[in-house]
């Protein structure tokens, strides 16, 4: 057999692992209802913080736990407990992911990303606050 | 009419402006005059060369006075431009004014086209006759990064990205009536300035070297086109050589510089975190790895001709495809580092389709000459092993490319597929038995002669290595105690493709420096694997906190410890203190002291003291700068993970008290508060509402409270309880030495209880921080490692070069 029928048959192989390796492992963009159908399987879930709401934060009782509400694209409003402290500037993060699972009533984040307003789209009044303030 | 606009600086746009459309054009003719010279042969082609030569240096003046007039806009603060508005302000370092002209996108596009002006120049001196083919590609590719810059609207179709675009007429900010006033500029007082997160010193040299790695990429992928379109389908591979080889060590420098400015500088809790924008420049340096190798056999026995031009090509492509995802902003929820979207990636898409495409068809139109020769290489041969090398490493590129496209793939199929959620696991899980492989090839390959060799001699060659190699292992895993059967592998693999390529470099090459660029590049890889290797999966949170409840296994909550000012607590083998904080600037740094118990004497040693920073950043989100504390064998990483910040004060009113607590009391109870203790004396129903400015009908009770400090002093003090018809309200009492005030805000005469709030000035509550502090042990073969990677790829590119030279003469 030649070289270029092994690489042939090598790489189609090997992609075909990859690929099937990725759709299995990879985990899905959900809403908290769908989590809370297949509770204990992990989950992306992407959505708006509830600032209204306190954020359950006590560092000197627990560094280590941070809970907050978060509506997801549909509205659905859940409790989210998170195991570490609670990110810096969180208070401003526009939109945020979820990595974790649902247990029972509450959704248990082992990663929380934060994306924050990088680029510059506010209300016009802002703009011009934007323009004259001076940092 | 039209408004006239005081204090514009409007020539130096008009002059870029200019620059833009004569870099654009100029390429685009010198192109074409290249592509005249190389098909119409019996034209004249030296007044086509001339030609082409001319407009190409009319290209890199034009480039190199874009840069110039947009680095003089930012020095001097023209704020008319957007650019310089969006990226620099007044209060900005000289030393991160370059930093501000790459922190954009056009600005960055513009180094990218530097670089290839800079390239392009070496290959006019020094390419012969491979002038004119190469240097038609090379000015194809600059046709379309110049385009980058043009910045033409026609309807919904944007090509470019302008960076001369005055602020006053930029999509944001034009309808603003703001900018219609002729004096606006005099009341812009800043610019939004570099984002603090960028005034680093990495920010300064990591993207222009990175830049000038993807521009390396492009002249070997020149130089295969080339050789395709005037049919010398082999004869490219031996002056391209050097350039690959040239690409391998400033794109791998340039990724690691990023790798350790991630680790030094930003929080991702390591140097490597698959970051989907680390990817995106780590693939394209695999696949040129892969290219550069088999770029060698085919020189050496003329084999793997296919795999070359494929493999230089993919390369190409693939830097393409890593600026399309950065910039696209596709990647939006999956990467916090990527730009956003300015609208090109139709542009970006065209651009990797336009090369992609060229080279399928010039493969395919020459694939009759491209074919190896029929003899398939013997398995004791060097090039086979180095063949399979390539496999292995095409394989890695896959699998990153696969997964860090998990959000292109969502794109055009329409899933909801998400990152694996352990990614970093995943990769790894991936990357570690390719890794382990590699390193076997690396030890190995380089025993094997070229087409045949005999397998005894091999064999006995490898003896000493191999054993050294397992003598070594055997001694950091004893030490270490791996967790995992693959670890070990690829404990034994890396520290055998040290020794072996060392015993190569003595015994074989007899420590001849200038022909050891592959033996020094080698042993570098195998020191770069082996700090990787032991300083992620040895790494060590030493900030465990064991008295916090924890939420099950699946669950762990552990990793962060909370630190009270003055403090101190064990960590590890150390004790931490927390000695306070202290602002500069837009840095906040706290300084955590490291201790040592001394065993004989019993006391505390003072080891050293790092400062981790908070950096309050409006445009990005305060962010948390570790500080790491460097012993040869370890580092010792300290990260802030959370802190009180003052702005977090704003709760408090304006004398700077936090919102009130009630505490139901009876007569003689005694609460703690922060720095007192308070009992309650007794009800007194006998108030002067005269003193108080009371009316005669409101009925009105005090609370006598004794308040009694740490140093036993008493103080006393009364709030009032006052029913105003039937509205209560309070009247607060403070003790001001203590910072700290009572009201006296309901009574529950069922209970006999009084409801007493007691407010405390902000300035009590002690200050603390929470903190994670990690031990990567070993990781200074890492960096050792990268030093000798970059130095044998700088030894290989010499002796080309030479033999070139040698070639000609």
């Amino acid at each position: 057999m030649k070289k270029i029928h092994i690489i042939g048959i090598v790489l189609i192989a090997v992609a075909l692992a990859v690929i099937v390796s990725t759709v299995s492992e990879s985990s899905t963009y959900v809403t908290f209802g769908e989590a809370q159908k297949n509770e204990g399987r992990t989950f992306h879930v992407i959505g708006k913080v509830n600032l209204q709401k306190d954020f359950l934060y006590n560092p000197e009782t627990n560094a280590n736990l941070f809970g907050f509400y978060m509506a997801d694209t549909t509205g659905n409003e859940v409790k989210v407990m998170y195991n570490g402290s609670k990110p810096q500037d969180f208070e401003k993060a526009e939109k945020i992911v979820v990595v974790g699972k649902m247990e029972g009533q509450e959704f248990h984040a082992s990663q929380v990303l934060m994306k924050c307003p990088s680029k510059y789209n506010g209300t016009e009044a802002e703009r011009t606050k934007n323009l004259t303030s001076s940092l | 009419m039209e408004t006239q606009f005081i204090g514009e600086h409007l020539q130096y746009g008009k002059l870029g402006n200019v620059f833009i459309i004569l870099s654009f054009t100029a390429a685009l003719v010198s192109a074409l005059s290249y592509a005249f010279q190389v098909f119409r042969k019996n034209e004249d082609p030296l007044s086509w060369n001339r030609l082409a030569r001319v407009s190409f240096f009319i290209h890199g003046c034009s480039v190199s006075g874009i840069i110039a007039l947009l680095y003089y806009l930012i020095h001097d603060h023209y704020f008319e431009y957007y650019y310089v508005w969006q990226h620099s302000s007044t209060t900005l370092q000289v030393k991160y004014m370059w930093a501000c002209l790459w922190e954009g996108q056009e600005g960055s596009f513009l180094v990218w086209t530097f670089w290839h002006v800079v390239l392009s120049t070496v290959i006019i001196i020094r390419g012969k006759d491979w002038e004119a083919p190469v240097m038609m590609v090379m000015m194809m590719i600059q046709v379309f990064l110049a385009s980058m810059l043009l910045g033409l609207e026609f309807g919904h179709i944007k090509i470019g990205s302008n960076p001369f675009i005055l602020l006053r007429n930029q999509a944001d900010f034009a309808n603003l009536p703001f900018v219609q006033m002729p004096d606006y500029l005099s009341k812009m007082k800043d610019g939004r300035g570099l984002n603090p997160l960028l005034q680093n010193y990495w920010m300064v040299i990591h993207p222009p070297t990175l830049f000038l790695g993807f521009a390396a990429t492009a002249i070997p992928f020149a130089f295969a086109m080339g050789g395709l379109l005037t049919n010398r389908v082999k004869e490219w591979i031996k002056p391209a050589l050097s350039w690959a080889f040239f690409g391998v060590g400033i794109l791998g420098i340039g990724i690691l510089m990023g790798g350790a400015w991630a680790y030094e500088a930003l929080s991702f809790g390591g140097f490597w975190a698959w970051d989907p924008v680390e990817n995106a420049s780590l693939v394209p340096w695999i696949t040129l790895v892969g290219a550069a190798h088999v770029m060698l056999i085919n020189k050496k026995n003329g084999t793997s001709l296919y795999s070359s031009i494929i493999l230089v090509t993919a390369t190409f492509v693939l830097v393409l495809y890593s600026t399309f995802l950065t910039r696209s902003g596709i990647l939006g929820e999956t990467s916090v580092h990527a730009f956003t979207d300015l609208g090109m990636t139709g542009q970006l898409l065209l651009y990797m389709a336009f090369f992609t495409i060229m080279a399928i068809v010039l493969i395919i139109v020459r694939r009759k000459k491209i074919k190896d020769p029929n003899e398939d290489e013997h398995t004791s041969s060097r090039e086979f092993w180095m063949f399979m090398g390539m496999l292995v490493l095409v394989i890695s590129a896959v699998q990153v490319t696969i997964t860090t496209s998990i959000p292109v793939i969502n794109k055009i199929f329409g899933t909801k597929m998400a990152p694996p959620a352990d990614a970093i696991d995943f990769y790894n899980s991936w990357q570690l038995p390719l890794a382990v492989i590699v390193a076997l090839l690396i030890s190995v390959a380089q025993y094997f002669k070229w087409k045949k060799s005999n397998g005894k001699e091999v064999t006995k060659k490898l003896t000493l290595s191999f054993i050294t190699a397992l003598i070594f292992a055997g001694i950091i895993e004893y030490y270490f105690r791996f967790p995992r059967v693959q670890h070990v592998l690829l404990l034994f693999t890396s520290i055998w493709a040290i020794t072996a390529n060392l015993d190569y470099f003595i015994r074989v090459l007899k420590g001849n420096v200038k022909h050891s660029g592959a033996s020094i590049a080698h042993i570098g890889i195998g020191f770069i694997l082996l700090g990787a290797l032991i300083s992620n999966v040895e790494k060590q949170v030493i900030s465990r906190n064991m008295l916090n409840v924890d939420l099950g296994k699946d669950f762990p909550n552990n990793e962060n410890i909370l630190l009270y000012k003055g403090d101190t607590l064990a960590m590890g083998e150390y004790y931490v203190s927390y000695k306070g904080k202290e602002k500069e600037g837009v840095n906040i740094f706290y300084e955590i002291e490291y201790f040592k118990a001394n065993h004989t004497t019993g006391k505390m040693e003072k080891q050293f003291s790092l400062k981790p920073i908070v950096q309050l950043n409006n445009r990005m989100g305060n962010v948390s700068e570790p500080a790491t504390h460097r012993f040869l064998s370890k580092d010792i990483y300290t990260h802030i993970t959370y802190a009180e910040l003052d702005e977090d004060k704003n709760k408090a009113d304006e004398d700077g008290y936090k919102e009130p607590k009630p505490h139901m009391m009876k007569e003689g109870d005694t609460i703690v508060a922060s720095n007192c203790m308070y009992t309650f004396v007794l009800l007194n129903n006998n108030i002067d509402k005269k003193k108080y400015e009371l009316n005669d009908d409101d009925l009105a009770l005090g609370a006598k409270i004794k308040v009694t400090d740490v140093n036993k002093k008493e103080y006393y003090v009364e709030p009032i309880f006052v029913l105003r018809g039937s509205t209560p309200f309070t009247l607060y009492d403070e003790v001001e030495k203590l910072g700290i005030k009572f009201g006296f805000s309901k009574i529950d005469t069922e209970k006999g209880l009084m409801e007493i709030s007691v407010a405390e000035k902000q300035s009590n509550s002690r200050d603390f921080v929470i903190m994670k502090a990690i031990i990567f042990p070993q990781i200074n073969f890492l960096w050792l490692g990268c030093i000798l990677m970059f130095i044998g790829s700088w030894v290989a590119v010499a002796k080309r070069i030479k033999d070139n030279n040698k070639g000609i003469n």
